[in-house]
């Protein structure tokens, strides 16, 4: 690779015919003796024609059009099962993660809490519009696995948290309480001790305030979603 | 969202978030429609082919496997099948230039012109915001090296200098999505 910098660094804008007719023809002397950079011209140049090839591509649609766009999104279809893998959790900024597990209880029974492998993508409520989150469950003989990650979560005051539940036509349990770093995300792995229980399909996350007692209202929801099996 | 990758974009819209969508809407629709204009031959269409590609989205986010196909890749294969889609119910008239046909309705388009320009798009998308400035400015603005400088107070070097890191910066990221799309 050539050791002249400052010719290299003009490759861009030569390709592009872009520099002035001296500095061209400093850049054009150069490359007749460096191969590397002959080389690098030719892979710039390329880069160069797929950038015009989008550029002609491209034309701006009318204003408006974005709006309509946007407002014409058809709410409340159906949910769709993601047939994908949860993708892995990218590096976040630091978040604070307080994980406590309130007196889970669990029903003896010859079934496990969830199925082997369940997950949901949680909704915002009117709560935290644009929040969103993806839960995911594993189950073993020995215990169970959820990884909780959010997003976009309105912010904290003091004493608050936030506290994930799971429900079920005659019942709820909490599975733990967290809190949301500065950008309102939070990623979370909790081990749940695994003894049986029926079915639980819902998952709720809601917004509590010690020392009030913490409930599954609806009133307090900020995401939700319907436990679906992988 | 400014600098979030696709993917992540895709699972917000997955979750209902529409500024989400917005956001992929500022990165594709220019050649979306663009494509659109080019190979419907009509304006009207082409909005239309917008908005049936963004709605397609919108529905199938849930559905999107970033294993199996970049977003670029998705997209695009989305736009193919919404303006075959729009022929057929249209009946538009394909744009033909010199004689040869620039896109055939539901088959593969011929020489990957566009479908590597959504990946381009793709591309540009996630350049650094300064790298990204600079390529914009020029391609898209047809500014020139010193009309960029002035615009964005940069001195004239560093532009320079700034263009051709943007260049490489693509060419590496376009180097890697290259083989790794399942077509």
């Amino acid at each position: 690779m050539s050791e002249h910098p400052g010719t290299r660094n003009l490759l861009g804008p030569y390709v592009m015919g872009a520099l002035g007719a001296q500095e061209e023809r400093i850049v054009e002397e150069h490359l007749d003796g460096c191969a590397g950079c002959r080389e690098e011209a030719q892979d710039l140049r390329l880069v160069h024609e797929r950038l015009t090839d989008l550029a002609y591509a491209t034309e701006t649609p009318p204003p408006g059009l974005k709006d309509r766009v946007v407002a014409g999104m058809p709410h409340g279809m159906p949910y769709r099962e993601p047939r994908r893998r949860v993708p892995p959790w990218a590096a976040v900024a630091a978040a604070l993660c307080v994980l406590a597990l309130l007196g889970v209880v669990f029903a003896s029974g010859v079934s496990g809490l969830f199925a082997p492998e369940t997950a949901t993508t949680l909704r915002p409520t009117e709560l935290a519009p644009g929040a969103g989150g993806e839960l995911r469950i594993e189950s073993s003989s020995a215990n169970t696995q959820a990884e909780l990650e959010a997003w976009d979560l309105p912010p904290l005051g003091e004493g608050e948290y936030y506290e994930l539940w799971f429900g079920k036509d005659n019942g709820r349990v909490s599975a733990g309480t967290f809190t949301v770093n500065d950008e309102g995300r939070v990623t979370c792995y909790m081990t749940v001790p695994a003894e049986t229980v029926g079915d639980y399909q819902r998952v709720g996350i809601t917004r509590e305030r010690f020392p009030a007692e913490p409930r599954m209202d609806d009133v307090k929801v900020v995401l939700s979603g319907e436990l679906r099996r992988l | 969202m400014d600098g979030m990758e696709d993917q992540v974009l895709v699972r917000r819209v997955a979750s209902g978030d529409e500024r989400a969508l917005s956001a992929l809407y500022d990165r594709y629709a220019g050649l979306i429609f663009g494509s659109g204009v080019r190979y419907l031959g009509d304006r009207g269409l082409a909005e239309d082919l917008v908005q049936d590609v963004f709605t397609s989205v919108w529905r199938n986010a849930a559905g999107f496997d970033p294993a199996r196909a970049s977003f670029s890749t998705w997209v695009y294969r989305i736009t193919r099948n919404q303006a075959t889609d729009l022929i057929r119910r249209r009946k538009a008239r394909i744009r033909t230039v010199g004689g040869d046909l620039l896109f055939e309705p539901g088959g593969d388009d011929p020489s990957g012109e566009l479908s590597r320009s959504f990946d381009v798009a793709s591309a540009l998308s996630r350049l650094s915001p300064v790298h990204r400035e600079v390529i914009i400015l020029a391609y898209f603005e047809g500014l020139s090296q010193s009309e960029i400088s002035r615009r964005t107070g940069t001195p004239l070097g560093t532009v320079k200098s700034r263009t051709t890191a943007a260049l490489r910066a693509l060419r590496e990221d376009l180097d890697e999505d290259r083989g790794s799309d399942d077509e």
